[in-house]
């Protein structure tokens, strides 16, 4: 009976100290986490601005409906006085300026691009088009990042879990790009894609005889987002390659042995045996990287600043150049919402592959 | 040639390729940084520093002079290695104590606990950009203060749960005879299980340091209106010269290097342990 009561009291004693263990990392993660993601939920749905003598009023989804809101209109042709449709001069259909088509009230809204769908003109019009834009982008960045970055490091991780004399200087060399700043890489970049032949790739580019004018890769509209996706490939790739890699050499050698013996090909052995055991590695790797890509900052902020933004470049532009807290706040909800739900989206899958 | 000839030659060619694309753009920094303002202007761009006139090889350490008379820069060095270690040290042993509860005690809420960290490793830092910008205005703290604090959201996540991976690993029969010979739980955390930890904590310790090193978001929010306590990457994204009228990309450059060198002598140094940190952090987790 005695002895009974030691026990849980030693259990009681080992509770208490397991809590006080704790205490120090709850008290920091609630001063800077839960608290201020608190005042920026409650935030988002008030006016509030960065020093400012306004008084602070509630607006319910306003920052939220501004953010969001779209429209799609059709963009009807020109006609003429005689009710003919209005040809430029190199034939092609004149439409109507979105700017008329658009609504102005309550909010006004701007184009934010058009299409043409069997053969009639649309335009897509919305409140915020910066913001729109900027999620838009980073998704299109995330999905082609990372689905470069693991076939790229899938290749890297292969090729260096081969045996080799100076597999150790490899590796050293694969943990560089991942260890500096982004901060520096991004103007490494930035100086190598100078839109003069000034800048290397400009320069090698021409030399082959590809281009036969400098391309602006930063200021171009369609280069920016290449570029932004050559600079985060470069950068992180090895990350990736290193995870991978470690998962490789969990796998042992001795079923590549007995594949051999039973006279199946390398490719063979690669999609049946390395893919299937590497699974679990790789699904680790593709969560953290997309989370981390679907939060680009430093990259959008340093090389393209404000002519194009990723979602949390956007945000950081709210608060500081425009110091409107509130609006800030409305965007950083919807990033922490849009990556909660690909978590949520990736445990899902993932959890459900492993209990099968 | 035979077929494994032919595979080799391919096989280092391979090699050789990932090794020149890991590293060519520092390459490119070093050359550009050893030019001068008209060497950088050169079309097409040169692989070495070259003289306009001849052609013959004229590097310059003049963007390095400059550099490090740079007023901001070496402050903002200054100001990196005072953030970086202390948020690595704050974040070590704050982190090694609950690691310590979530690796080898048994309490109620453990799992939980256990969840809300692992969640916490992957929180986005913009998400608490407004808020925590308020905290640290209302707390009434300078800005190197605010960034250590701050830092804590991503770093102290990661060293719990990396160490508790760790401490999870120790044999429980070391505590059980400690506590046998009459050791309370916390001298045998104290004086068994933390020395033994010693090498988990340099791996966690580096990680935390090289991104507490690397953040910039909160860095360059924090020091918006602070310049003086700008970190390393806030100065290098702002980079401007003493006298340049354009972006001075030579000193930029030279600057770039000049903190790359560190990291990659700490690379080398601890490669073996900073994999192993990351795999213990994400592949184990």
């Amino acid at each position: 009976m005695s002895k009974q009561k030691g026990l849980s009291d030693l259990a009681k004693i080992e509770e208490r100290l397991a809590y006080w263990l704790l205490l120090p990392t709850l008290i920091i993660l609630l001063i800077i986490a839960f608290y201020p993601l608190g005042s920026v939920f409650y935030n988002s749905f008030t006016n509030k601005a960065f020093a400012s003598a306004e008084p602070v009023e509630f607006v319910g989804f306003k920052n939220y409906s501004q953010l969001l809101s779209f429209t799609i209109r059709e963009l009807p042709p020109q006609v003429d006085a005689g009710g003919q449709p209005v040809l430029d001069d190199t034939g092609k259909v004149l439409y109507t300026r979105p700017l008329d088509v658009l609504p102005r009230e309550p909010l006004r809204y701007r184009e934010l691009s058009q299409f043409s769908l069997l053969g009639r003109r649309y335009v897509v019009g919305a409140t915020d088009r910066d913001f729109l834009r900027g999620v838009w982008d980073t998704l299109i960045f995330t999905v082609i990042a990372v689905t470069l970055e693991t076939i790229i490091g899938l290749g890297i991780a292969l090729v260096v879990n081969v045996k080799f004399t100076g597999r150790g200087v490899m590796r050293a060399v694969m943990l560089v790009p991942w260890a500096i700043p982004t901060a520096v890489s991004s103007r490494m970049w930035e100086w190598m894609f100078r839109s003069t032949r000034v800048g290397f790739f400009n320069v090698v580019f021409q030399n082959l005889g590809l281009i036969q004018d400098p391309i602006p890769f930063l200021t171009s509209q369609n280069w920016q987002l290449p570029a932004m996706i050559a600079i985060d490939v470069w950068k992180t790739t090895p990350f990736m390659a290193l995870l991978l890699l470690a998962g490789l050499q969990l796998i042992p050698g001795d079923i590549y042995e007995a594949a051999d013996v039973d006279g199946a090909s390398k490719l063979r052995q690669f999609f049946s045996l390395t893919l299937p055991l590497l699974r679990p590695t790789l699904a680790v790797a593709l969560v953290f990287r997309t989370l981390d890509s679907l939060r680009v900052f430093d990259l959008f902020q340093i090389v393209l600043a404000q002519s194009r933004y990723s979602m949390a470049s956007f945000t950081y532009y709210q608060l500081t150049n425009n110091r409107a807290m509130g609006y800030s706040s409305a965007s950083s909800v919807i990033i922490f919402i849009l990556i909660f739900i690909f978590a949520v989206l990736y445990i899902k899958i993932l959890g459900g592959a492993d209990s099968e | 040639m035979n077929k494994q000839t032919i595979n080799k030659i391919l096989f280092w060619v391979v090699i050789i390729a990932i090794f020149f694309y890991m590293l060519f753009p520092f390459y490119w920094a070093i050359n550009s940084s050893l030019k001068t303002e008209a060497q950088l202007q050169m079309t097409p761009a040169t692989f070495v520093p070259r003289d306009p006139q001849n052609g013959n090889l004229a590097p310059t350490l003049r963007n390095y002079m400059a550099v490090l008379e740079n007023e901001r820069f070496m402050k903002g060095l200054l100001n990196s290695v005072l953030v970086a270690v202390t948020t690595t040290v704050l974040a070590l042993s704050v982190g090694a104590f609950a690691a310590f509860a979530l690796g080898k005690l048994r309490f109620r809420g453990k799992s939980a606990s256990l969840y809300l960290i692992l969640a916490m490793t992957m929180f986005p830092q913009v998400a608490v950009l407004t808020g925590l910008y308020a905290v640290i205005n209302a707390l009434g703290i300078s800005a190197i203060p605010g960034m250590i604090l701050s830092y804590m959201l991503f770093t102290l996540p990661f060293t719990a749960w990396v160490l508790t991976s760790f401490f999870k690993g120790l044999p429980m029969e070391i505590m059980q005879s400690a506590q046998v010979d009459g050791a309370t739980p916390f001298q045998t955390f104290y004086m068994i299980l933390l020395p033994l930890t010693m090498p988990a904590l340099v791996t966690t310790g580096l990680l935390a340091f090289i991104s507490a090193w690397n953040e910039y978001l909160f860095a360059l929010t924090f020091t918006s209106i602070q310049p003086q306590y700008r970190t390393v990457p806030v100065a290098i994204a702002l980079f401007t010269g003493q006298i340049a009228r354009q972006e001075p990309f030579g000193e930029i450059m030279a600057a770039a290097v000049l903190v790359t060198i560190p990291l990659i002598i700490l690379v080398l140094i601890f490669q073996q342990k900073i994999v192993a940190g990351l795999t213990a952090g994400a592949v184990k987790g």
